[in-house]
């Protein structure tokens, strides 16, 4: 791995996705918690800029920073008073050796092009744009069928939301 | 170039941080935290080996199609999961699943 | 780039008709959130009636869709496969929402929380499973379980909301939001492993993976490893939402806490989602790739114990439990077991076929069944949840002389007795288990159901021979919640008795 804009920004973003995880599932207070999620998610989409997909880096920070990540931030204010919300832990080491066998076990498949698998190590030179996204979704090559069940998906929950959300003593 | 398997160690990583969370945290709005962690995961996942894969350049956008329908499932998601939660929470001021105790275990 | 297709071409091409079952029910939920919008105070009316015709309205465009089609067609440019495996599966679940359906309106009635909310997000839920059976692309497998699972989140906090007489039902909203928790990390597991094959594999479409499976073994590169990780992630991914051991620990506070018609519902639909996606992804994206020498496929004896696991362990628990929705619960996860054991005995090659159509008839016989159980529990349960211990349907025979015989025949087809659907579904489960050479699962199938029979006909025993305190238990149920128990009883007695029925109906049906 040279030493360029490109290795640079992993490292960058690398810090920012791992180091905002921990600080999710460390931290005790759950308000610091959101603000190492945002984090996190910003390095992903640092990632997802570096991996040519710009469209994708501008969802995620419209969609995951911009209303999950505060719409988790509003629930964290509604349902503890901001001052006294400190979690605790159950299971601490059971979770903590599940966790740490999934991640050996991902990791021994990941870095096996390290000791002669086959990875790749370069991308090719030109990728599909955001607009074969948007014609793909709607057309030939048939995201069809999962658009569809996405905005029905979107209904529902919109619609699932609110009632259940409504404080309603009718 | 950063290889491919560099962001699959970082997604992995990131899938198993999101793994203890929602295994070890009490708080219901924690766990969901923590799955936000599992789901980017996917999506780093997803975009690397399309970004990666030789049909990246024609018209085979599975990949990147899949991470865009992750984000909007990961939205509605929370948004359900958000909204049951505050729910619970109006009616009885605690968000963690062991104190309800209206069911046993 | 694209060439744009005329409307007509487009339909043509892409065989819109094939996906008509479940795209009318879901133009005919969007129609319904209109009607109950202006339907007013005639809402308690309308909305299930709406909900009851659209059910049909997809049912008769299914029989007509999949009657004269024994051979599969994809549509939709491979996302959507419409074979007599869908077409099936899509009965069964229509069935299954009008039983569940029919029993809500009384329910929610009784409980002063009818809102038409609650049969959108049904017809939502189960035109998700119609798409999740139908899915032949880990993408729609994807999003369709999503669309099965968040209105079932919803509905299981129903009563969260304050009724009529502003009074709440603590136990539903903790169920929602304990199902919700599992549903959300079950799904982050599924959909990582979707990505770790799609990964190992370059697609997402599940007949590409099987072409382009056998290349990726060979290479034994790190490519391989992502597949196998990847199907390991999807068992438990999608072992969460069939609740099968060890991932079922959920169940029981979910069930117990859920409405009784909710609990009804996602007892079945949520299992066929789950089944019929785990059947496509192993039988017929990883079978014949992960075929190692004999002609087994390597997941077989993962899904093996899994099985065998949930048959002991759903059996035995389900002894102990005092609660009859919570009995049902284990009694549920027991069943799912069954269902892995058709699972597990697809994976030898040449049986897959036989396999999976014992798979379906059991689907079949435990819908019908175990529906007729959870409306006859639902009708002696009083609306804040009591009156659903096994102590509180002593003497029924006496008070609902009618009601207890159901009960007894339902009891009887869970069990496996000759002569109810129950055990054409077992006998097929289990010849398909002995001719793939599982003869030790089989075994271990028909000794739990015999352990089975004793906490099931301990409800019998409690309905006719032990005495009831005096006191006769008022008839709570209207005419709606008796058509349910109807139908269901009907069903299990003809595919019991006419045992042929079944079997002919899922002939033609092949996924390998």
């Amino acid at each position: 791995m040279e030493l360029n804009a490109i290795s640079i920004g992993f490292v960058v973003f690398t810090i920012f996705t791992l180091g905002g995880g921990i600080g999710v599932v460390t931290t005790r207070n759950l308000f610091q918690g959101t603000i190492w999620l945002m984090v996190s998610l910003f390095g992903v989409a640092g990632y997802f800029v570096l991996l040519s997909a710009p469209f994708l880096a501008a969802v995620q920070i419209l969609v995951y920073i911009g209303a999950i990540a505060i719409l988790i931030t509003f629930a964290v204010m509604l349902t503890r008073s901001v001052t006294r919300i400190k979690t605790r832990y159950i299971r601490l080491v059971p979770s903590l050796l599940a966790s740490l066998a999934l991640f050996l076990i991902l990791l021994l498949g990941v870095t096996m092009p390290i000791f002669g698998g086959v990875s790749p190590e370069h991308a090719p030179a030109t990728v599909a744009s955001t607009r074969d996204l948007g014609a793909a979704l709607v057309d030939e090559n048939g995201y069809v069928v999962p658009f569809l069940l996405a905005s029905v998906l979107l209904t529902g929950a919109m619609i699932g939301a609110i009632f259940i959300a409504r404080d309603d003593t009718a | 170039m950063v290889p491919l398997w560099m962001y699959l160690a970082v997604a992995a990583a990131l899938f198993s941080l999101g793994v203890f969370g929602a295994l070890s945290r009490r708080n219901a709005v924690a766990v969901l935290m923590s799955v936000e962690l599992m789901l980017n995961a996917v999506n780093i996942n997803l975009v690397a080996f399309w970004r990666y894969s030789e049909t990246s350049t024609d018209l085979l956008l599975n990949g990147y199609a899949f991470t865009a329908f992750v984000l909007i499932v990961a939205a509605a998601e929370a948004a359900v999961g958000l909204a049951i939660i505050i729910t619970v929470y109006r009616n009885r001021r605690s968000v963690i699943p062991e104190e309800a105790a209206a069911l046993k275990g | 780039m694209f060439e744009s297709p005329t409307i007509a071409e487009f339909v043509t091409q892409s065989n819109l008709a094939s996906t008509l079952p479940g795209t009318l029910l879901v133009a005919w939920t969007l129609l319904l959130v209109l009607v109950d919008l202006f339907a007013g105070d005639e809402r308690e009316h309308w909305t299930p009636l709406g909900a009851c015709l659209g059910l049909g309205v997809s049912f008769v465009a299914n029989l007509f869709v999949y009657a004269p089609a024994a051979d599969q067609q994809t549509a939709l440019y491979g996302m959507f496969i419409a074979d007599a495996f869908t077409g099936f599966l899509n009965i069964v679940i229509l069935v299954a929402t009008l039983l569940a359906v029919l029993m809500s309106r009384d329910y929610l009635m009784r409980a002063g929380i009818h809102r038409g909310e609650y049969y959108i997000l049904t017809l939502l839920s189960s035109a998700g499973a119609m798409f999740m059976v139908a899915a032949n692309d880990l993408i729609v497998v994807f999003v369709a379980l999503e669309l099965l699972s968040i209105p079932l989140y919803i509905l299981a906090a129903f009563r969260s909301i304050k009724n009529d007489g502003g009074e709440l039902a603590l136990k539903s909203e903790e169920s929602g939001m304990k199902y919700f928790i599992l549903g959300a990390f079950s799904s982050a597991f599924l959909v990582f492993g979707a990505a770790l094959v799609y990964g190992a594999s370059g697609t997402t479409n599940i007949p590409q993976i099987l072409e382009v499976a056998p290349a990726v073994v060979d290479a034994a590169s790190s490519a391989t490893f992502y597949l196998v990780v990847g199907t390991a992630l999807l068992i438990v991914g999608l072992g969460f939402k069939v609740a099968v051991v060890p991932f079922h620990m959920w169940t029981p506070d979910v069930y117990e806490g859920a409405p009784t018609p909710v609990t009804a519902l996602m007892s079945v639909t949520a299992k066929i989602g789950g089944f019929a996606a785990l059947l496509r992804i192993l039988v017929t994206a990883l079978s014949v790739l992960l075929l190692v020498d004999g002609g087994v496929a390597a997941w077989q004896t993962t899904i093996s114990i899994i099985a065998a696991l949930t048959l002991v362990l759903g059996n035995f628990v389900a002894i102990s439990q005092r609660n009859l929705k919570r009995m049902l619960a284990y009694s549920s996860i027991a069943h799912a077991g069954y269902i892995m054991v058709a699972l597990a005995a697809a994976g030898t090659a040449g049986s897959a076929d036989s396999a999976t159509q014992g798979a379906l008839v059991y689907i079949l016989a435990y819908m019908f069944t175990n529906l007729g159980a959870f409306a006859v529990v639902m009708t002696i349960e009083r609306v804040d949840g009591g009156g659903g211990n096994i102590d509180d349907i002593t003497g029924l025979a006496r008070s609902r002389p009618l009601l207890a015989m159901a009960m007894t025949i339902f009891m009887l087809s869970l069990t496996g007795i000759p002569l109810t659907a129950g055990f054409v579904g077992k006998f097929m489960v289990f010849a398909a288990a002995v001719q793939a050479g599982l003869v030790g699962l089989a075994v271990i199938g028909v000794l739990t159901s015999v352990v089975s029979a004793f906490y099931y006909m301990r409800v019998v025993v409690n309905m006719y021979l032990r005495d009831s305190s005096g006191e006769l238990l008022p008839a709570l149920e209207t005419v709606y919640v008796r058509w349910a128990i109807n139908i269901a009883l009907a069903g299990t007695l003809i595919f019991g008795i006419f045992y042929p029925l079944a079997s002919n109906l899922v002939s033609m049906v092949s996924i390998a």
